[in-house]
C-alpha cells in the first residue's frame, strides 16, 4: 500500500458544518474523535452563510405541534414523520445548548431570545442573530470545538469511505498537497452538506459539491428524494460572476416589490393573497415563469424594488443588502434590484432513522446530506436546527457504536489507487467538465422540469461521466473525484426527477397533469441504492 | 485582463516569483473570479482559498498591491498585483493560518448557566462579526517585532471578557498574549472588511481592566502619576509654550479667522519650536490664535494606556478652558491630541488639524524649500482622523522635491514607546529601511511622538510641517 499516512480514532466526523461540529463535540464525550473538512474548520460549506435563522419552539403561543403541521405542509407531505416529531421537540433545546455554549443570538429587552416571523410558519419562531446567523452559530460552536479533545484536520478532503464486512470503518482521505492518507474509526459520521453547486446558478458555497451523498451512495447507503432540490426565488443576476448570490427573503419581507419588465406586479396573478410574501416554491415558479413567457429583464430576471420604501427604512432594516449592492454600483433606495431563482438547498439525500442511522452499518449522517427532514420543500430557519438536532443524534449514536477491530479491505484501497493513478491518463480537465454538466442542470433540471430535457440531460451527464478526467500533479487529486461526485449527483438528481411522475414539492413536471393533492398523492419518496432506483407507491391511496 | 500573481513553490527550492497572467473575465469581476480563470484555463495546480464567494467565511483573504482584502469582494483592476497575506507561506496564495488560529481563544463555560443580558449582548456584537480572514494579522506592525498575538486574537479576548458565561481569566490571558504591544495605529481597523475596532473597543478596554487590577506596565503607572500630579504628560525641564507665548496672537494683516489653539503636552514641554513655528505660520495666513493657558493634556496616554481614572477630570477642564476663551473651532498640530479630542471627547466646538484647516481656508503659498522630503503619515492623522491629502497638499507647495513613501506605523504610539522602549525601537527599524528606500533628505510629519522617534530610529533630520512652511515663508521675505 502506498499510503502511509494512517490515523485512528472512535469517531470520525466528514464536514465541520453546524452539523459536523455539532456531532463531533457530542462524540467526543465517547471516545477520541476526528473531525475533517475539505475546508478550514466551520469556513466551509453553507451554515456560515446562513442569514436568516433557526426555527425553534419557545413561547406559550407556539407548540412543537404547530411547529410539526407546518413543516409537513411546507415539505409537501413528503416529510418523514418522526424525523420531524424529533426536528420540532428538540430544536428548542438545542438552542438553548448553544445560548450555554457562548451564542450571541439577539434577545429581547426582557432577556429572553428574540424570534421574527418566517414563509410558511404561523408563528414567529425564527431565532437569529442580526443577519448573519449561520456566522453566528459557527462561531459558537468553535468556540466548544476548540476547547474540546477533538482533533480537526484542515483542508483534507475525504475521497472514499472504507468498509469491512458491510460495516463502515474509516475514510480515504487527501490533503492540500495532494497526499493519500487513511483514518480508520469505529463510526463515521457524514456532515458534508448539500449540491448546489453542480447547477450553474447557486447560492452555495463552493464546498457544496454534494460529495456525501456520493461518499454514502459508494458505500451502499441508501438516498431519498433526490430530485427535491429548492430554488429560492430571488438570486442576484449581476454582475455575471456574482449570479445566484442570496438576496435575503427580508428584502420582501420589508415590502419589496416584484415587477416584471413591463412595470407590472406579476405576483397579482399567481397568489393575489400573499402578493410577495408567498412560499419560496410559488415565488420561483412566477418568476421562472415570467422569463420564460418573455416578460424578463434582459439578463433573464425580474425587477425586485424597494426604491418605493422611506429611504431610511432602507438604511435601518437593510443595510448589508444595501451596501452589497452600492458595492456593484446600485443604490437600492432609487433603483430596483435584477433578481431570478437560485438553486439553494437538497431536501433529498441520505436516508436516516431518527436516530441518524444509515442504512449502512456504522455509518451516521446529519445536515443537509440527509433527506426526509424537509420532504418536498425546506421552511427557512429550518436547516440550521436540523443541523443541531440530528447533528447532536448522530454525535450520540456514532459515539455509542460498539469498538470494533480494525481490519483494512487492502483490495479497496489499492483499486481506489488505481483509479487515482489513472487520473494522470485523462483527457478532460475539472473545469470544463463542471462547465458543461452546471450547465445543462440549469438548462435542463431547474425548476420546470419535463421528460424530454431531462432525457436529453440525462444523456449528456452520462457522457461526461464517460470522459476521463486528467490531472497534472497529485494536488488536483481531489478535485477531480470532487467532480465525479457531482457528476454522480446530477445523475441521481435527474434518475429522481423522471422517476417522481408528479408535481410535488419544489419538484415541477410540465409535462404531467396529476389528479391528487400533496396529502393524497399515491408517490412516497424516491429511492437510490447502488444501482437500484425507484419510487415508493402507498398501494392505500391507489 | 491583465495582473501579476505572486507565485511560490516549496517543492522547487526556489524562492516566490511574480507571473503575469492575461486572462478574460466579465465586467466586474472580483479578484477571486480573476483567481478563478487562472485556475481553470491556465494552471490547474495554482493553489487559494476560497468558500462562499460572499464575504462571509474569511477564507480568500490576500493582498492586491500591497493591500490586505477579500479576494471575493474586491473588484479586479487591470494591473493588479496579488499577494497572499503576510504570514508563513505553504504555496502560492495558500498561508499558515493554524498558529494564528491556535491563539483565538475558546469559551470556558464553567457552568450550564445561559444567562445573559440583552445588554450584555449588545456589548459583544461589534467583536462578534470577525471572519477569522487574518488581513489584521497580516498587517499589524506590532506582530513580526514582538511575543504580541495580535488584534483579533485580542478582539476574542474582550469579546469572553465581556460574556458572563465565560469563567476565563480573560486580563492575564491578553496581557500573556502581548496586550501593551499594540501601539494603536489602527490599522488593523483600516484592512478589516467588517471594520472591527479592537483598538478601542478590545484592547483600550483590557488594558483599563487590567489597570484597575494594577497590572499596567510600571512605566505607564508612572506617566498616569505624573499627569494626575502635574496636569503634563511630560516633565517641566524649560519655560513652556504656554508660559512664553500670549493669550492671544494676533496676525499680520487682515484676521481671517479666530481659533484656539490646543498645545498639546510634548510641544508644550519637549520639542517646543515646532509649536512656535506653527503659531508664526499661522500669523501669517491671517489667523488669530487664542491660547487659554488653562489647558491641560488631552489625556490620551490615560486611554491609550487604559489608566483612564482621571480622564473625565482633564476633559471637563479643557473642554472649560476653551469654551471660556470663547472660540468655536480648535486647532491642534498634534496628530494624537486631534484624534483624542476628536474621537474621545464630546466638544461644543469643532476640532481641527492644521493641515486640514490651512487647506479649508486656503494659504498663502511659501517658497519651495531646497531638499527631498518625505512624508511620514502618522497613525492619528491618517486612520485617527482621516487626513492624508492636506499634508501632501502643503509639502508639495513648500518642498523642492518631495517623495510619496507608503504609510506605516512607526512604533512610538500607544504607550509602546514609553512602556517596551525596545519593540519602539524594532518597528522604527523597519520604518527607518522604508524612509532610507525614498533617498530622502529630510522626513515631514504632524506628531510630536513621531517626530521624535523617527529622529532617533533613522537619524535624519524630522521637521514638522509648520516648520518647514516657516522656512519657505521666510525665504520669500527676504
Ligand atoms: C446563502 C444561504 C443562506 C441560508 N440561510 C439559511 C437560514 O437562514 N436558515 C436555515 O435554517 N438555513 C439556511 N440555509 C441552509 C443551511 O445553511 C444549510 O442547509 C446548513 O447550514 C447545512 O449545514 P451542514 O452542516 O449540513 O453542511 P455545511 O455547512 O454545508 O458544511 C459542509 C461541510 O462539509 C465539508 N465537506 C464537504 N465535502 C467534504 C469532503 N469530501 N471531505 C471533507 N469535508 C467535506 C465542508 O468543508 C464543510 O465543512 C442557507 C443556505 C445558504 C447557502
Ligand atoms: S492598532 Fe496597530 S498595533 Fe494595535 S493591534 Fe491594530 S494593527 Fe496592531
Ligand atoms: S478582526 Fe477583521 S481583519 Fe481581523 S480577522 Fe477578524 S474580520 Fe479579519
Ligand atoms: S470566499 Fe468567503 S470571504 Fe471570500
Amino acid at each position: 500500500m502506498g499510503i502511509e499516512n494512517t490515523k485512528d480514532c472512535h469517531v470520525l466526523v466528514i464536514g465541520s458544518g453546524g452539523a459536523g461540529i455539532r456531532a463531533a463535540v457530542e462524540a467526543e464525550t465517547f471516545g477520541e474523535t476526528i473531525i475533517v473538512s475539505k475546508t478550514i474548520t466551520g469556513k466551509g460549506g453553507c451554515t456560515v452563510m446562513a442569514e436568516g435563522g433557526f426555527n425553534a419552539v419557545l413561547n406559550e403561543e407556539d407548540s412543537i405541534q404547530t411547529h410539526f403541521e407546518d413543516t409537513m405542509r411546507g415539505g409537501a407531505f413528503l416529510n418523514d414523520e418522526l424525523l420531524v416529531q424529533t426536528l420540532a421537540s428538540e430544536a428548542p433545546n438545542r438552542i438553548r445548548d448553544l445560548f450555554s455554549w457562548g451564542a450571541v443570538f439577539d434577545l429581547k429587552e426582557d432577556n429572553t431570545i428574540a424570534q421574527r416571523p418566517f414563509g410558511g410558519q404561523r408563528c414567529a419562531r425564527t431565532c437569529y442573530a442580526g443577519d448573519h446567523t449561520g456566522h453566528e452559530l459557527v462561531m459558537t460552536l468553535l468556540e466548544k470545538l476548540r476547547g474540546s479533545t477533538v482533533e480537526i484536520e484542515n483542508e483534507v478532503t475525504v475521497l472514499d469511505l472504507l468498509s469491512d464486512d458491510g460495516k463502515v470503518n474509516g475514510a480515504i482521505t487527501c490533503d492540500r498537497e495532494g497526499e493519500l492518507g487513511v483514518i480508520t474509526a469505529d463510526a463515521v459520521i457524514l456532515a458534508t452538506g448539500g449540491a448546489g453547486q453542480v447547477y450553474d446558478t447557486t447560492t452555495n458555497s463552493t464546498a457544496g459539491t454534494g460529495d456525501g451523498y456520493a461518499l454514502g451512495y459508494r458505500a451502499g447507503a441508501q438516498l431519498i428524494d433526490m430530485e427535491q432540490v429548492q430554488f429560492h426565488p430571488t438570486g442576484a443576476v449581476t454582475p455575471y460572476d456574482s449570479r445566484g448570490r442570496l438576496i435575503t427573503e427580508a428584502v420582501r419581507g420589508e415590502g419589496g416589490f416584484l415587477k416584471n419588465a413591463l412595470g407590472e406586479r406579476f405576483m397579482t396573478k399567481y397568489d393575489p393573497a400573499r402578493m410577495e410574501l408567498s412560499t419560496r416554491d410559488v415565488v420561483a415558479r412566477a418568476i421562472a415563469t415570467e422569463v420564460l413567457e418573455g416578460r424578463g429583464t434582459e439578463h433573464g430576471g425580474v425587477w425586485l424594488d424597494v426604491s418605493h420604501l422611506p429611504r431610511e427604512h432602507i438604511e435601518i432594516r437593510l443595510p448589508i443588502m444595501l451596501n452589497q449592492f452600492l458595492q456593484f454600483g446600485v443604490d437600492i433606495r432609487n433603483e430596483p434590484m435584477e433578481v431570478a431563482p437560485t438553486a439553494h438547498h437538497f431536501m433529498g439525500g441520505i436516508k436516516i432513522t431518527p436516530e441518524a442511522q444509515t442504512t449502512v452499518s456504522h455509518l451516521y449522517a446529519a445536515g443537509e446530506v440527509t433527506g426526509g427532514v424537509h420532504g418536498g420543500n425546506r421552511l427557512g430557519g429550518n436547516a440550521l436546527a436540523d443541523t443541531q438536532v440530528f447533528g447532536k443524534r448522530a454525535g450520540i449514536a456514532a459515539g455509542k457504536t460498539e469498538r470494533t477491530e480494525r481490519r483494512l479491505d487492502m483490495d479497496q484501497i489499492r483499486a481506489a489507487e488505481n483509479k487515482l493513478a489513472s487520473y494522470y491518463e485523462g483527457t478532460a480537465k475539472s473545469a470544463d467538465i463542471r462547465r458543461a454538466m452546471k450547465t445543462t442542470m440549469w438548462n435542463n433540471v431547474g425548476i420546470y422540469r419535463n421528460e424530454l430535457d431531462l432525457k436529453v440531460a440525462e444523456r449528456e451527464i452520462k457522457k461526461l461521466q464517460n470522459t476521463r478526467l486528467l490531472i497534472a500533479s497529485p494536488r488536483e487529486l481531489s478535485d477531480a473525484v470532487i467532480t465525479e461526485n457531482m457528476l454522480l449527483v446530477a445523475q441521481l438528481v435527474i434518475e429522481g426527477a423522471l422517476l417522481r411522475r408528479e408535481s410535488r414539492g419544489a419538484h415541477t413536471r410540465t409535462d404531467i397533469k396529476q389528479s391528487w393533492t400533496n396529502e393524497t398523492s399515491p408517490f412516497g419518496h424516491t429511492f437510490f441504492v447502488k444501482g437500484k432506483s425507484g419510487i415508493e407507491i402507498l398501494e392505500d391511496r391507489l | 485582463m491583465k495582473v501579476t500573481i505572486s507565485r511560490f513553490d516549496p517543492d522547487t527550492g526556489e524562492p516566490p516569483k511574480f507571473v503575469e497572467y492575461d486572462v478574460s473575465v466579465k465586467k466586474a469581476a472580483r479578484v477571486l473570479n480573476v483567481l478563478d480563470a487562472v485556475r481553470d484555463t491556465i494552471d490547474p495546480g495554482f493553489a487559494y482559498r476560497h468558500c462562499c464567494r460572499g464575504g462571509q467565511c474569511g477564507s480568500c483573504a490576500v493582498r492586491v498591491n500591497g493591500e490586505p482584502v477579500l479576494a471575493c469582494m474586491q473588484e479586479a483592476r487591470e494591473g493588479d498585483v496579488i499577494e497572499p497575506l503576510e504570514l508563513p507561506r505553504i504555496r502560492d496564495l495558500v498561508t499558515d493560518i493554524a498558529p494564528v488560529m491556535a491563539q483565538i481563544a475558546w469559551m470556558n463555560s464553567g457552568c450550564d448557566c445561559t444567562q445573559v443580558t440583552q445588554q450584555e449582548i449588545e456589548e459583544i456584537k461589534p467583536l462578534r462579526e470577525c471572519i477569522e480572514c487574518y488581513s489584521c494579522i497580516s498587517s499589524c506592525p506590532a506582530i513580526s517585532v514582538s511575543d504580541y498575538k495580535g488584534p483579533t486574537i485580542m478582539r476574542q479576548e474582550q469579546r469572553l471578557n465581556l460574556d458572563p458565561r465565560d469563567k476565563g481569566d480573560r486580563i492575564l490571558e491578553a496581557i500573556d498574549k502581548g496586550l501593551f504591544s499594540c501601539t494603536t495605529c489602527h490599522k488593523c481597523v483600516e484592512v478589516c472588511p467588517k471594520e472591527i475596532e479592537t483598538p478601542r473597543k478590545a484592547i483600550e478596554k483590557l488594558r483599563a481592566e487590567a489597570a484597575k487590577r494594577g497590572l499596567s506596565l510600571p512605566a505607564h503607572k508612572a506617566l498616569a502619576a505624573l499627569i494626575e500630579k502635574t496636569g503634563r504628560s511630560v516633565e517641566r525641564k524649560e519655560p513652556t509654550f504656554l508660559e512664553r507665548v500670549a493669550d492671544v496672537i494676533e496676525p499680520e494683516g487682515e484676521v481671517r479667522a479666530t481659533v484656539g489653539f490646543f498645545v498639546g503636552c510634548m510641544f508644550n514641554g519637549r520639542v517646543i519650536q515646532p509649536a512656535l513655528d506653527a503659531m508664526e505660520v499661522l500669523r501669517k495666513n491671517g489667523i488669530r490664535v487664542i491660547v487659554p493657558k488653562d489647558q491641560i493634556c488631552c489625556g490620551s496616554p490615560l486611554i491609550r494606556t487604559g489608566l483612564s481614572g482621571f480622564l473625565p477630570e482633564l476633559q471637563k477642564r479643557n473642554i472649560d478652558a476653551f469654551v471660556k476663551a470663547g472660540v468655536d473651532t480648535v486647532l491642534t498640530i498634534c496628530a494624537g491630541c486631534g484624534s483624542t479630542l476628536k474621537n474621545d471627547y464630546d466638544t461644543p466646538f469643532r476640532v481641527v488639524d492644521i493641515t486640514e484647516y490651512l487647506c479649508e481656508l486656503g494659504f498663502k503659498i511659501p517658497e519651495k524649500v531646497e531638499g527631498t522630503y518625505t512624508y511620514h503619515d502618522p497613525c492619528h492623522l491618517l486612520r485617527g482622523q482621516g487626513i492624508s491629502e492636506q499634508p501632501r497638499i502643503l509639502l508639495d507647495s513648500v518642498a523642492e522635491k518631495f517623495v510619496e513613501m507608503p504609510a506605516r506605523c512607526c512604533g512610538a504610539g500607544g504607550g509602546v514607546k514609553s512602556g517596551l522602549p525596545e519593540q519602539a525601537a524594532a518597528i522604527g527599524a523597519i520604518r527607518a529601511e522604508m524612509v532610507k528606500e525614498t533617498g530622502a533628505d529630510y522626513i515631514v510629519t504632524v506628531c510630536p511622538f513621531c517626530e521624535f522617534h523617527l529622529h532617533q530610529v533613522t537619524g535624519l533630520p524630522v521637521k514638522n510641517i509648520a516648520t518647514l512652511m516657516l522656512e519657505g515663508y521666510r525665504k520669500q521675505e527676504k
